[in-house]
């Protein structure tokens, strides 16, 4: 039996180092009292198999499990299996499940729940192209299931452990709810208490949740976890400056999305711990290349020239950023700054030379935004200034989110020539999810009649299926560059997040959504 | 209300109407509180391209969230714009669009309030088809058709038109109801004249006084709720200067910079107390069967 | 009354049946995607366009139509695209939550506006007049966004006393209720209070000056017996009528302030649904509070049949 190396990576921390294990399992200090979260969005569902949105996952990832996760460095990692063994040829993927997990319900958690759970995700599932390349998935034994591929995929186990819309296991008589329509009962540290949608979502302690023992401490979305506190109540806090006040006057325990106007004096307060997410997002506009002029290369390296990513990334997020090269972030293996020469030029001489190459005639150019994400809309509007100052014919067209993501997706469209997005989850996903935004049928250059530049489809196809992740790791550097060096994106810079929370709460370390295992409050 | 009150809209007609009326007017009170106010503001609206020298939409990073002072007399906004230029150019924008929208309702909420009044056959009709768009809420119709429209000044407008002539065709058309029925129409009537020429000459004169009193009142409905529908996202496009679009660009900074929220929402106060007041006074010279004593 | 009661319900039907044509085409004609805003920011095209096929949004909108009516027949009105439930339930969780934030307005509307009318009719021309008559200005002409603004920086923000957003059901926390309704209730409470407070004011004067009440005064009964059984029962026909045109206004008006407070009601309910462009919601839910608006004032034309004998209906 042969093990790729991330399997065996994961053979290894699924089994438990002997080291590590004399080490003592995380404890909580105190035990009991409540949070009261202030969230941002509003929630419609707890369907995690059937909703990408950042405001379900917020909640719903306190509550469900899966086979595989990542880790706090987005490594994938076991969570309801303890073992995954991939066979010789690629083909068979067999996990051993953990004894002894049950279900909010108090049902035990055998192989055929995480069968109906992969049933009902092939069915509705948002993301379930992952499981395009399965042949099937079997069930020997009560704790054991296996996926058979149709072909081999090196980069399978990376798509299984995403946490974009993941592959939640729930009990089998859920297996045929409808869309939207999941009860909520996982296996997770929490349960559901209440669900009041647009208001609020209260959870409680699961007393029977067995910790994963590979683990010492809570990583990532997995490892060893507790629930210290008897209740996390998620409400909905749409104006930002009612979740600071919320968090000063001890209403709200902690918060997400703090405007970066209020960190002073939140700073000053020494009742209140500031916890700011790094690369939450990373702030983007893509251009039409099926319509003119942006089918030129020229205007495209134009507008390339003469940005300034400071300005832009300022604009978007009040102050609060980093400045980034390409598609991943430097705190990630797969980071490269592949295409750096590219970024941040801000050289108007050389942006009015190149637009003059162009032959571009003063054609009006249509910025696409939208209002419902305020950094896309600001990024926009420093866009269009830094534009008009080469002198190109700038335009915002904002409509909502909805509208602009319609838009965006039709074929040859000569409505609109670039278009602001933000990119999230996929870049923390690892740089496959990311790259996939970049060909067909996803690519958002929008190349004409969505045939795709062939040298970068070749580029995505080596990121695939490479066998050895070196060689999948360098494609990807030289597809960043390419789309880069063609201008087939414009990335600006990454978008920090602030999370606060009462200087009492402890143990809250702030990721892609808040966890709220082995978070206790000081008494 | 009932229709059966609006009887004595001919009242005053017997005497230099209009003469006497300004003249009471102008001794109103109220009534020249209110013109003063709004002049204030209509003034500031037609002088902007004077009274601002910076673009309201130049952004200016380096100057982003100052205080007012005397450079910047309303301070700055988040991208460091002048909120001066904005909130004058956005008094420009308001008066345009309550203008506009009062001379839709005007022109069509006669026309269709005045042909369901008069001729019977399409009173049915009509009157089914306003009923169901005066049972919306107002601002979820309004919504709903700047979704459709897209949003934009223009399209606003037209929301605001199709919320707001129903309203004003009713109203209209209780007048004509009544004023047909009156001894000098049926005598025209039996004379032989046209239905054009009697809507012309007998009714409609007599009809403008409820409606002038109401076009005022639907000036100040149609300035907020532009303001509402641009602070909920779906009014005019930003970075386009109005009222409201500056409040909601204002929301996430309003404990640190209030003065971006305070002082659209003053202005916007100040016209709409204004549009009341005059309308009071109009109402109370024009159309005394209403009046609220003094 | 039976009478006045039955022939408004029958002259309902059309409205409700043009409410519900209206909102069906004001939907379709909509740009923009229920499947992208229901996916997500995150998702891929591919996976919206599969959402889009997964919700039987390609048919053609005949169909659509036809399926529609055929719902509403069997008295379906079918299943939210964003939620997952359906609309009559998904309205029936939310209404009485704009239903309450409307009542708890009105008390707020009724004792100010009746209070304010009354003390301007009764020292007609004193200062206390003309204080009262300012303060119904100041409240017909404050937008009720602008004042829940400057209400949760003043009590939330700067003193800390009021909770600043969020919603406590009345049947978990009667008192965390009042709490968390009182600044919405207020903001929106304020204007209708004026236009109140001038109706009052005005109603009352007129029924002041009639006869009767000059003969009760001369009978040697005392001002407040007639005030309050004469002069207000008398006044009380033009205020239920004022009352009706209130409550539509506070179902307006809610749509404002329910999204300013965060309060899951009907207005953020609607306005989320249009802007999603979740097409049952919208048609389904618009239907329902047209309803519902349509046989409140009903209510009141009967009720003021009622008050007044002397009123027919053509």
């Amino acid at each position: 039996m042969k093990h790729s190396r991330l399997a065996s990576t994961i053979l290894a921390m699924g089994l438990g180092l002997p080291g590590l294990a004399l080490a003592a399992p995380f404890e909580c200090p105190s035990r009991g009292g409540d949070i009261m979260f202030g969230q941002e969005a509003n929630v419609n569902s707890l369907d995690q198999m059937t909703s990408s949105t950042i405001s379900t996952r917020n909640i719903a990832m306190n509550i469900y499990e899966t086979l595989m996760t990542r880790d706090e460095n987005n490594r994938p990692i076991l969570e309801l299996a303890e073992s995954m063994e991939e066979s010789g040829d690629g083909l068979t993927y067999t996990f051993k499940l953990r004894p002894g997990i049950t279900f909010h319900n108090g049902k035990p958690m055998t192989s055929a729940d995480v069968a109906a759970s992969f049933n009902r995700y092939n069915r509705i599932g948002l993301q379930r192209s992952t499981l395009d390349n399965v042949a099937g998935w079997d069930t020997p034994d009560p704790m054991t299931f296996v996926i058979r591929m149709k072909q081999p995929q090196p980069t399978f186990i990376e798509a299984l452990s995403s946490f974009s819309v993941p592959i939640v296991v729930i009990p089998s008589e859920h297996e045929n709810d409808d869309r939207q329509q999941l009860r909520t009962v996982g296996t997770g540290p929490f349960r559901l208490m209440e669900f009041v949608p647009g208001s609020h979502a209260r959870l409680g302690r699961f007393d029977a949740y067995r910790p994963n023992t590979s683990f010492e401490q809570r990583t990532g979305f997995g490892g060893y976890r507790v629930a210290c506190v008897d209740t996390v109540t998620f409400r909905i806090v749409t104006e930002a400056s009612a979740r600071v006040a919320g968090l000063e006057t001890g209403a709200l325990q902690a918060v997400e999305d703090v405007p970066t106007r209020s960190l002073d004096s939140l700073r000053r307060n020494t009742a209140i711990t500031i916890l700011p997410l790094q690369n939450w997002w990373i702030q983007i506009a893509l251009p039409n290349t099926a319509n003119p002029p942006v089918n030129n290369l020229n205007f495209r390296r134009a507008v390339q020239a003469a940005l300034g990513m400071e300005d832009i990334m300022d604009a978007a997020t009040d102050g609060n950023f980093r400045l980034n090269v390409g598609f991943q972030f430097p705190n990630q293996p797969s980071y490269t700054d592949a295409g750096k020469e590219t970024y941040n030029i801000n050289d108007q001489a050389r942006a009015r030379a190149l637009l003059r190459e162009s032959g571009y005639r003063n054609e009006p150019i249509v910025i696409l935004t939208n209002r419902d994400y305020p950094p896309m809309y600001n990024a926009a509007l420093v866009m269009q200034q830094q534009m008009r100052a080469i002198g190109i014919n700038a335009n915002l067209r904002v409509v909502d989110w909805p509208t602009s993501v319609q838009m965006s997706q039709r074929v040859n469209s000569d409505e609109w020539h670039f278009f602001h997005s933000g990119w999230g989850t996929q870049p923390a996903l690892g740089a496959l999810a990311t790259m996939q935004f970049l060909v067909s049928p996803n690519a958002q250059y929008r190349p004409r009649d969505e045939v795709d530049d062939p040298e970068v489809l070749a580029a995505w196809n080596a990121m695939n299926n490479e066998r050895t992740a070196e060689a999948r790791q360098a494609a990807f550097a030289t597809m960043q560059r390419m789309i880069l060096e063609r201008v087939y994106a414009l990335p600006f810079g990454s978008l920090t997040k602030v999370q606060a929370v009462r200087s009492n709460v402890q143990g809250f370390v702030p990721f892609r959504i808040p966890r709220f295992s082995n978070v206790w409050v000081q008494r | 209300m009932s229709d059966a009150t609006d009887a004595e809209g001919i009242a005053f007609k017997r005497e230099h109407p209009g003469r006497a009326a300004l003249r009471r007017l102008f001794r109103h009170k109220l009534f020249v509180t209110g013109l003063f106010l709004f002049g204030i503001v209509a003034i500031i609206a037609a002088a902007a391209p004077w009274i601002t020298d910076v673009d309201p939409q130049r952004l200016s990073m380096r100057n982003k969230f100052l205080p007012p002072s005397e450079t910047w007399i309303f301070g700055t906004d988040n991208f460091g714009r002048s909120l001066w230029s904005r909130v004058v150019w956005g008094a420009q924008l308001s008066m345009i669009i309550g203008a506009s929208v009062v001379a839709l309702n005007a022109v069509f909420g006669t026309l269709i309030g005045a042909a369901a009044g008069y001729f019977r056959r399409l009173d049915n009709a009509l009157m089914r088809v306003n009923d169901a768009l005066m049972a919306f809420p107002a601002i979820l119709l309004a919504i709903a058709v700047t979704a459709v429209l897209g949003p934009s000044t223009l399209n606003v407008i037209l929301a605001l038109s199709v919320v707001y002539i129903p309203r004003t065709a009713r109203i209209v058309r209780s007048s004509v109801i009544v004023l047909r029925e009156m001894e000098y129409v049926q005598a025209a009537v039996a004379a032989g004249a046209g239905h054009w020429r009697i809507l012309r000459h007998h009714i409609l004169p007599n009809a403008m006084a409820p409606m002038i009193v109401q076009l005022s009142f639907l000036f100040a409905y149609a300035v907020l709720s532009e303001a509402t529908l641009s602070f909920l996202g779906v009014g005019a496009v930003p970075p386009t200067p109005t009222w409201g679009n500056i409040m909601a660009e204002g929301r996430d900074s309003m404990r640190e910079a209030p003065w971006i929220i305070t002082i659209p929402g003053v202005m916007l106060m100040i016209t709409v107390m204004g549009l009341n007041l005059l309308g009071d006074g109009l109402r109370d010279v024009l159309d005394p069967r209403l009046r609220i004593q003094q | 009354m039976i009478g006045v009661a039955f022939r408004r319900l029958l002259s309902a039907i059309p409205v409700l049946f043009i409410v519900s044509l209206i909102t069906f085409g004001l939907m379709r004609l909509i740009p923009g995607d229920p499947a992208a805003a229901i996916a997500g920011s995150g998702a891929t095209p591919a996976e919206i366009e599969r959402l889009r096929r997964d919700l039987n949004l390609d048919q053609p909108v005949l169909m659509q139509l036809v399926d529609y009516y055929q719902g509403l027949a069997q008295g379906n009105l079918g299943r939210s695209l964003l939620l997952g439930t359906g609309v009559f339930a998904a309205t029936m969780e939310r209404l009485p939550v704009t239903i309450g934030l409307s009542l708890y307005a009105l008390v707020f509307t009724l004792l100010i506006g009746l209070a304010s009318g009354i003390i301007a009719a009764l020292r007609q021309n004193t200062w206390a007049d003309q204080a009262a008559m300012m303060f119904a200005m100041i409240g017909i002409s404050v937008p009720n966004f602008f004042l829940g603004l400057l209400m949760i920086i003043l009590f939330a923000v700067h003193l800390g006393w009021l909770p600043s957003g969020g919603y406590v059901p009345f049947s978990q926390d009667p008192m965390g209720w009042l709490q968390s309704l009182a600044m919405p209730a207020f903001s929106l409470a304020l204007l209708q209070a004026g236009l109140l407070a001038r109706i009052t004011r005005s109603s009352m004067l007129e029924v002041l000056r009639q006869d009767y009440i000059r003969t009760a005064k001369a009978k040697g009964l005392s001002q407040r017996k007639v005030v309050l059984k004469h002069a207000l029962s008398n006044a009380l026909i033009p205020i239920v009528t004022v009352v009706g045109i209130i409550v539509s206004l506070l179902m307006s008006g809610a749509v404002v302030t329910e999204a300013l407070f965060s309060i899951p009601g009907m207005g953020q309910l609607l306005t989320q649904a249009v802007l999603s462009r979740d097409y049952p919601m919208v048609q389904g839910g618009l239907l329902l509070v047209t309803t519902f608006l349509v046989m409140v004032n009903i209510a009141v034309d009967v009720l003021y049949a009622v008050l007044d004998p002397r009123v027919r209906y053509e």
